[in-house]
């Protein structure tokens, strides 16, 4: 998988996502992004507040059935009981039936998925949650019970911590029970297809010798910086932007202000028009430094 | 688009406008509604599961989604739209984990993992159990060995949870009436040790050997080798009192399924250990990837055999008053598990 982050959103200053690639079994490689710590923090708390939800639930019935027959030694028992089972279950139950997400997951717009790119299997899904019961109910278990304990408690809670905390320490953001079954948890959020920008006919007409004075990553900046909702920043942004082409490629004639907007959706369409026909004669351009081929 | 000026021009209000063919635009204006209706699709699929979905939407679904990532492909090579290029990454994702997500459900994974998957992944382990087998036999050994030669060590080795009261003092008539030939303690209290043992104890005991595989094993065989200390111990206490044969009669009815579990559990720990000690040619994730789902079946499969050890142990064992039917029960349930591994899902490949 290739670490990439994404140019464009580094320039403009978005929420930077690490990128990585799964190749489907048709052989196209899709970019995924990863999941931040946060979000994934925010999810399984999510998700805990379920379960001692149900878990509570659970209880109150037991205790109220259990209390007219007065038998408190199995109250505690079936506590522990439906703890257990619901917390092993749920989490096994929604990944499979939820493709990859539990109630915490969905609300964070998380997946699950293989990290290979192949079908998330029961298998995995099974794997990757009972090691969350060592992973993370077994030190939250001794950190809540711990205090009156001696050093060698100290070391297997910092121990047990570190275990917990294991996707700090991978570029994936893997914990064990990822790295035990192969999964990846990813963002998938919903992108809307918006109108095309290019124009179907121009007023504004350039030269070749203007246009491959940049490549495909400025062509994508002015469409990022195009499709921002206008305000006074962005129309400000724009009239520095429009001053900086027209010096860059020798622009002779002066564009009014008023219609910056239509000249750069005119430059923008005529460049990715250069540009789109180059890279189609091989003499794909990364950036206006990189040499066309 | 004129070429001869060097500075480019504003063509002027009265004049034809030159038109502009953007082959990304056509190749846009051609596939949409391909799109949209995956794009629709995926959603009702998402909001609602994929049982929402009727059979032609089910049949379309794949053939769409086909459709979205040739169009990715093809815009990846002629178009520079990016916002066109990203819609199109995300949509095939999307749809990608739809027609590639989990298939199985609840019920049919855990019927497909009965027949199947559990018996073929303790045979794939042969080696794993071997050891785990062994470490839990040294385990017994020494704790038999270091009890007969010294009582006091029943104390160090049995913790008080797990003593119940048995201990250097007890005499042979207690164990007998207290433990080996105890009354069946009726339905609630044997309820409470099936579950306790079970929940409280084994399992957790269980899934700890197994995922403390992922510290390089050594977690792993001591657990092992602990858990035969403690069983060694114990043996030697009765030993010493020259009930040994009743006592294995007693502790074989659950016994043997236990520590069948316990030994697997332990194997996939290994297995899990193996993978990041000698990742041979593959790299340590992958190795990981690749051998953790087998380790998982195993501890799944453990967990599922502790259940039935704690009904042997908190209802049958009791009420089955006799050394000898509890030795033959014992062995009964060793053979019908034999059997299991050996045989069970060799033909059903998929």
């Amino acid at each position: 998988m290739s670490v990439t982050q994404d140019r464009v959103d580094q320039l403009l200053g978005g929420v930077p996502r690490s990128l990585r690639e799964i190749v489907t079994p048709e052989g196209v490689a899709l970019h995924v992004e990863l999941a931040e710590h946060g979000e994934r923090a925010a999810a399984f708390a999510i998700d805990l507040a379920i379960w001692l939800g149900v878990a509570f639930f659970s209880w109150l019935v037991v205790f109220a059935f259990v209390v007219e027959t007065r038998a408190i030694g199995i109250v505690v028992t079936l506590v522990l009981f439906i703890g257990f089972f619901v917390r092993n279950l749920y989490f096994i139950y929604f990944e499979l039936a939820w493709q990859g997400s539990t109630p915490g997951k969905r609300i964070n717009r998380l997946r699950v998925i293989d990290r290979a790119g192949g079908p998330l299997t029961p298998g995995a899904v099974i794997a990757r949650n009972l090691t969350r019961e060592v992973e993370v109910f077994l030190p939250l278990g001794i950190v809540l019970t711990a205090g009156a304990g001696g050093l060698a408690d100290a070391v297997l809670g910092l121990w047990l911590l570190l275990l917990a905390a294991m996707p700090l320490f991978n570029r994936d953001r893997m914990r064990g029970g990822d790295f035990i079954a192969g999964t990846i948890v990813i963002a998938l959020p919903k992108r809307l297809l918006l109108a095309d920008l290019a124009e179907q006919s121009a007023r504004y007409v350039f030269t070749n010798a203007q246009l491959a004075a940049y490549g495909a990553f400025e062509l994508q900046v002015l469409e990022e910086l195009l499709r921002k909702p206008r305000n006074y920043e962005t129309t400000q942004a724009l009239d520095g932007v429009c001053d900086r082409i027209c010096k860059k490629i020798g622009w002779t004639g002066a564009v009014p202000k008023a219609r910056a907007v239509e000249f750069l959706t005119e430059f923008y369409t005529a460049e990715r028009a250069y540009l789109e026909r180059e890279q189609l004669y091989g003499r794909a351009r990364a950036d206006k430094n990189a040499t066309p081929g | 688009m004129s070429l001869s000026e060097a500075s480019g021009r504003l063509v002027a209000e009265e004049e034809p406008r030159p038109v502009v063919t953007l082959r990304s635009s056509e190749f846009r204006r051609g596939r949409e509604q391909g799109w949209r209706d995956l794009e629709a699709l995926v959603a009702k699929a998402e909001q609602r599961g994929i049982g929402a979905l009727g059979v032609g939407e089910l049949q379309r679904l794949p053939q769409l989604y086909r459709a979205a990532l040739s169009s990715l492909s093809v815009a990846r090579s002629i178009a520079l739209d990016r916002n066109l290029l990203q819609y199109l990454d995300n949509l095939s994702l999307r749809a990608f984990l739809m027609v590639y997500g989990p298939r199985q459900s609840l019920a049919e994974g855990a019927r497909d993992f009965v027949a199947r998957g559990f018996p073929a992944a303790v045979r794939a382990a042969r080696i794993e159990i071997l050891l785990a087998f062994l470490a839990i036999l040294a385990g017994t050994l020494a704790g038999f060995l270091l009890t007969i030669g010294d009582e006091a060590w029943l104390t160090a080795l049995i913790p008080d949870s797990m003593a119940s009261g048995r201990g250097v003092h007890s005499t042979r008539q207690e164990l007998l009436d207290d433990e080996i030939f105890a009354p069946w303690p009726g339905f609630a209290r044997s309820f409470v040790v099936f579950a306790n043992f079970l929940f409280q104890h084994n399992t957790i005991i269980g899934i700890m050997t197994f995922g403390l595989g992922i510290a390089a094993g050594a977690p792993t065989i001591l657990l092992l080798a602990y858990q035969g200390l403690v069983f060694g111990a114990f043996i030697g206490l009765h030993y010493d009192r020259g009930l040994t044969l009743d006592f294995l009669g007693w502790v074989s009815m659950h016994g043997v399924t236990e520590f069948g579990a316990i030994i697997l559990c332990g194997a996939g720990g290994l297995v899990v250990a193996r993978s990041i000690l000698f990742p041979g040619r593959f790299s340590r994730v992958e190795n990981l990837a690749a051998n953790g789902q087998m380790a998982a079946r195993l501890a799944v499969g453990a967990v599922a055999m502790f259940f039935i050890a704690g009904i042997l142990e908190g209802g049958l064992r009791q009420l089955v008053a006799n050394t000898d039917a509890r030795l033959s029960i014992s062995a009964l349930t060793m053979i019908l598990w034999g059997c299991y591994f050996c045989f069970a899902g060799r033909g059903a490949r998929r």
